[in-house]
């Protein structure tokens, strides 16, 4: 185990980090602070300062808090007695991002090493500093720690599968913090490791490779841009940073049609298109309908304005998608309710023509005014009902966002017990599970694993329905029966897996 | 080794994937101490979410009550908070109007926003006040056009922004003057409404002033996409950006496909083009032609109106449209190969086998006459096969061979009832007379109908007089103003015949054959048969009343032959819906019969000059319908009783 203190001492900068009293005047960007937040004090950062009505305001964000909750503060909300941080001097980072920059390359084609026994991907990561790379980690100093890369290594020995985020495993400088695998030190290194030590250069190729939709680093970290959206009949406050219009940051209110997902900076035009904007549903083919949602296929090439207003939108909610490369890769389901007026986008999610990686969704959302209400597991059910009917296994696209992760977590819960209380089922294998719900071994043993209903007993295996896991899944269908079941029945999914001709495949078009 | 032993007892087995794991109840496993240990080597799986973000507050509160809950704590629902969403107090209704109607079936749509939005721009609340104040002006200045719309200040915006966009497609790089209005105005096409064009001048004033304030840059908020220049990279707001093509390795062979390609591309656009251009053309002609037709009718109106005037008979050959002399088909097609103007490359039918195509091309009228005269020429052979065969003898039986029908005349002698000798209205008949009266008025009014130069089809002048089918036949005859038009030039043929039957009766049967029409010549020439119609239907067509009714049924779809001549639709009477075995027609008929046998008596001398003695064919029309009235094509057989 890594001593918390390294990690504090090394966390944004080399040097300990500088201390002391501000004034309103010398707070700057960068700055850590103590902010009133719903009556209790947080550390934020301050990332933005803006004069309005000739008062400062500052835009935080607070520590081990989502983005999504950064905001803009009035000065009052600061705490000045207390101590504020200061941000690192910029001149060693810029030097160590150089080093970053030239290091990324060998590393991976480290990465590429073919390994002769099974080992996991994250021990090869760990241990490619130390290869070909060893020579500039040592240059600055910082020599990785065999013993302790060792003592990781027995204890991983016997991992089987594991499933990694690529970007992770890009070396930096801080070797000491790689070899943090516990999680909380791990992902404390992660955001210490700030954005600029991820090479860009990097970063946008996989992004071009992958097709993946994936936020970059270097833009996670923005001020969000639109203050109130009015959309349909509801006014929701943006999450995230989106790339609209640059003029539209200045609009107290943006305008989105609720069909066409136009956007407007102001309400007349958002009138005037109303009155001559003609759809009533997302322009594709109706491929789901049951009496409570329809599903649409839209092709991200047919429909570009379409699926890059959805996307624009969906930015706000969704903080690691990237609006970097264009839609025409991607295939985008979207969940609608009907009535008289049309049918309402309630949520959708993308999903690539050809997944290199067996991904079966790339961006999930529920529009945040009908969060909540079930429509999330709706939307997961319906993308694990397509892979059914392509004969595959999906997962989701990583990262995960926190919401994600709970949202797939109930789904993969349900599924999984609902299998496993099947009357007359005596054992299951974790593959025959995987391929009756479509979802990945990985996916199921992530599940079983974190009900912590795989034991071992009488010198083997067993998979466990612990009584909480019962009684849970009972007081579910309780709730269920009252409130009426939604499901997606297959029978009324109309669709064949699109196929794509090689040129399209290859983005050729 | 015992070392080893021990391991061996502690070292569990890695977790298979593929392996059957039993399912067991908590209750079934021993409660192990060492919970950590069982887990040890099962491999962890990561969350997959952000590292970073793994630690968050919120999530990791609800990770840790949901594992709580996995155990049997109680938890409360924990959510992760999210910034709110609200009603909003916009008037939803009104900007959402109630106009959906869900399809039975799943909906397919295709259409683009683009397609569904209507013009792009849309005016913001500073054009709102700009539109008013040039209203205004305009209503004080007494224009005639009208206000503008607001549509249409948005057509001429969209347009305005449309052209410099592809007029200065850089124009947020290198910072060129606006276009000035002379260059809009050459630029104009279909895409603006002339009656927007109006206002263009105007508008373009303030659309100017707007483009300028902004620096020439678009007046609708854009995304940023790339723009090609090194800032690019950093900026958040570029977005969707092209994914870089592929390159696909240079050949000289892939080159020429490419070129060809694109030739073909080039050429298939061309020809699509100029299709389209050959339909205007020829929607133009059209037009062209349908005033020119206007106009001869107009002009003809006069000249009739001068000839009323004046007095001028005949000569109204150049009043009605001559029917074109059908060209031989053959000229037919070297006429339409010559009108396809020069230069259009006519593109072969080609075949799926790929043979080329038919140098010939068989008419289809031809081949129909051609089978047509076959089968006559078949049915002509049979028939005097049988007569041959029959030769000498008196066949009886109903029907002996099935295909060819002799015409025999088995007795029956042809009467023919004619206007003159006819007897006042039998009072049978008497109760008809109100259908009549009320049929009755129509008829000036078409015989007043004066000779249009449109080829108005008797068919629909007939329809009104059919119904009176059941006029008294004196009635009808007496009329003195027929119908210009010869409505059933044919009378029909009533032929009578005595027999004895069993125990020593006389029958009288009668027949009654329609003039059914059965020569080309006789279609053509209807009326050239009033003058030897009794003499050669009795001699030819007086069939057996078998014959009849085939003959009937055959002819029954065949008049459209001659309804261009305006005189025939004789056999269509045949399916007038008439209930022969109603009171009134069988009423009807017994007179009928009764005149009939009179007049035979009476008239007993030469029938086809009575006949012919320069009868209007309306009379002969008018008693045509009588008969038919009577035997449309039922063959009737009166059995009546003479002692």
């Amino acid at each position: 185990m890594a001593p918390r203190e390294v990690d504090h001492e090394s966390a944004p900068s080399p040097a300990p980090v500088e201390k002391g009293f501000a004034t309103l005047s010398t707070l700057r960007i960068g700055v850590k602070v103590f902010v009133e937040k719903d009556g209790e004090e947080r550390k934020a950062e301050i990332l933005s300062m803006q004069t309005r009505k000739g008062k400062p305001t500052f835009y935080v964000h607070y520590e081990e808090f989502n983005k999504r909750l950064d905001e803009w503060v009035a000065a009052e909300r600061i705490d000045l007695n207390r101590e504020v941080e200061w941000p690192a001097p910029e001149k060693p980072d810029k030097k160590k991002q150089g080093a970053a920059q030239s290091k990324a390359h060998p590393a991976k084609a480290d990465n590429k090493i073919p390994k002769g026994q099974k080992r996991s991907r994250s021990q090869v990561e760990r241990d490619s500093p130390a290869t070909p790379g060893i020579t500039e980690s040592q240059g600055q100093g910082k020599a990785p720690e065999p013993s302790k890369a060792g003592g990781k290594e027995n204890r991983d020995g016997s991992v089987a599968v594991i499933s990694t985020v690529v970007e992770d495993g890009t070396p930096k400088p801080e070797d000491e913090e790689m070899d943090l695998v516990d999680v909380q030190d791990a992902a404390a290194a992660a955001k210490a490791a700030a954005p600029e030590i991820y090479s860009r250069e990097d970063e946008i190729e996989k992004l071009r490779t992958s097709g993946s939709m994936t936020q970059n680093q270097t833009e996670i970290s923005r001020v969000r841009n639109l203050n109130r959206i009015q959309m349909g009949d509801a006014e929701i406050e943006p999450w995230y940073f989106s790339p609209y219009p640059v003029e539209f940051s200045d609009e107290d209110m943006v305008y989105i049609c609720e069909f066409c997902l136009e956007y407007f900076g102001e309400e007349k035009p958002f009138h005037r298109h109303r009155s001559k904007c003609t759809l009533l549903h997302p322009p594709g083919n109706e491929i789901y309908r049951d009496d409570y949602v329809s599903f649409f296929e839209i092709d991200g090439r047919r429909q570009r304005t379409w699926c890059r207003n959805l996307c624009l939108l969906s930015k706000l909610f969704l903080d690691h998608k990237t609006l970097y490369y264009d839609v025409d890769p991607f295939l985008f389901y979207c969940m609608c309710t009907r009535d008289e007026h049309g049918c309402h986008l309630v949520g959708y999610f993308s999903k690539e023509k050809e997944s290199a990686e067996g991904y079966n969704v790339a961006c999930i959302l529920t529009l945040p005014q009908y969060q909540r209400k079930g429509f999330g597991k709706l939307l997961i059910a319906f993308s694990y009902e397509l892979s059914k009917r392509e004969g595959k296994l999906g997962s989701p696209e990583k990262p995960l966002s926190d919401l994600g992760l709970l949202g797939y977590r109930a789904f993969w819960q349900e599924t999984i017990v609902d299998l496993l209380m099947e009357p007359g089922r005596t054992d299951a294998n974790v593959e025959e599970l995987g391929t009756l719900t479509a979802m990945t071994t990985n996916d199921v043993l992530h599940t079983l694993q974190n009900l912590n209903m795989l034991r071992y007993s009488k010198n083997q295996h067993v998979i466990v329905l612990t009584d909480a896991i019962i009684e849970q899944r009972e007081r579910q269908k309780e709730k269920e029966k009252i409130k009426g079941k939604k499901s997606i029945d297959s029978e009324r999914l109309m669709w064949k897996p699109p196929v794509f001709t090689a040129s399209s495949r290859t983005w050729n078009w | 080794m015992t070392q080893r032993q021990t391991a061996q007892r502690f070292r569990q087995r890695k977790l298979s994937t593929k392996q059957n794991l039993p399912v067991v109840r908590e209750h079934e496993v021993e409660k192990t101490t060492a919970e950590e240990d069982a887990q040890r080597h099962i491999p962890r799986v990561e969350t997959g979410v952000e590292k970073g973000e793994e630690i968050e507050h919120h999530l990791q509160a609800v990770i840790s009550a949901s594992a709580a809950a996995a155990v049997g704590g109680k938890v409360a629902q924990i959510y992760i908070p999210t910034p709110e969403a609200k009603a909003s107090s916009v008037k939803y209704s009104d900007l959402y109007p109630r106009q959906f109607q869900q399809p039975a079936t799943y909906i397919r749509f295709s259409s683009t926003v683009e397609d569904c939005t209507g013009t792009p721009y849309c005016m913001t609340s500073e054009d709102e006040a700009w539109l008013k104040v040039l209203n205004a002006k305009r209503e004080r200045g007494r224009n005639s056009i009208g206000p503008c719309s607001e549509d249409a200040f948005e057509e001429v915006i969209s347009f305005f922004e449309a052209t410099a966009q592809t007029k200065q497609p850089f124009a947020a790089v290198d910072n060129p003057p606006v276009i000035p209005y002379d260059e809009m105005e050459d630029a104009f096409d279909d895409t603006i409404d002339p009656s927007a064009r109006a206002f263009a001048r105007d508008i373009y004033s303030h659309w100017k002033a707007q483009r300028v304030k902004r620096g020439n840059r678009p007046l609708m908020s854009n995304l940023k996409f790339e723009t090609g220049q090194e800032t690019d990279d950093a900026d958040p707001y570029v977005c969707f950006r092209r994914r870089e093509v592929r390159q696909v390795r240079k050949t000289r062979g892939r080159d020429a496909q490419v070129t060809e390609k694109l030739k073909k591309l080039r050429k298939e656009l061309e020809d699509a083009r100029y299709l389209v251009h050959m339909v205007k053309q020829r929607e133009l002609l059209r037009k062209e032609q349908l005033a020119i037709d206007r106009k001869i009718f107009e002009q003809r109106s006069e000249v009739k109106k001068v000839k009323r005037d004046l007095g001028v008979k005949g000569d109204d050959e150049d009043l009605i449209n001559q029917k074109p002399v059908p060209k031989p088909s053959k000229l037919k097609t070297d006429a339409t190969i010559a009108q396809r103007a020069p230069g259009t490359i006519l593109r072969p039918p080609t075949r799926p086998d790929g043979r080329p195509p038919d140098t010939e091309i068989v008419l289809l009228d031809d081949q129909k006459a051609e089978k047509q005269r076959m089968i006559d020429r078949s049915v002509e052979e049979r028939i005097t096969q049988h007569q041959n065969w029959n030769v000498g003898f008196h066949d009886l039986t109903w029907r002996p061979l099935t295909p060819p029908l002799e015409p025999s005349n088995n007795g029956f002698q042809t009467v023919i009832v004619t206007d003159h000798a006819l007897p006042s209205p039998p009072p049978s008949t008497e109760d008809d007379m109100d259908v009549d009266g009320a049929a009755a008025p129509s008829k000036p009014t078409e015989a007043d109908e004066p000779v249009e130069p449109s080829d108005s089809t008797p068919t629909t002048t007939l329809a009104p007089k059919a119904l009176r089918s059941s006029t008294p036949l004196s009635y009808l005859a007496s009329t003195p103003a027929p119908s210009p038009q010869p409505l059933y030039p044919e009378a029909p043929v009533l032929s009578f015949r005595t027999r004895i039957g069993r125990n020593n009766r006389t029958w009288l049967d009668r027949r009654i054959t329609p003039s059914t029409p059965t020569t080309p010549s006789t279609l053509l020439h209807p009326f050239s048969n009033l003058f030897n119609a009794s003499k050669a239907w009795h001699a030819n067509h007086s069939l057996d009343s078998d014959l009849d009714f085939v003959v009937a049924d055959r002819m029954k779809y065949e008049s459209d032959n001659d309804e261009d001549d305006g005189e025939g639709g004789f056999v269509r009477d045949l399916l007038y819906p008439v209930d022969h075995y109603s009171d009134e027609s069988m009423r009807l008929r017994s007179a009928f019969a009764v005149a009939g046998r009179r007049d035979s008596v009476g008239q007993a001398g030469p029938p086809g000059q009575q006949q012919g003695g320069g009868q209007g064919p309306g009379q002969g029309g008018g008693q045509a319908q009588e008969g038919l009235l009577v035997a449309p094509r039922v063959p009737q057989v009166v059995n009546a009783s003479v002692s």
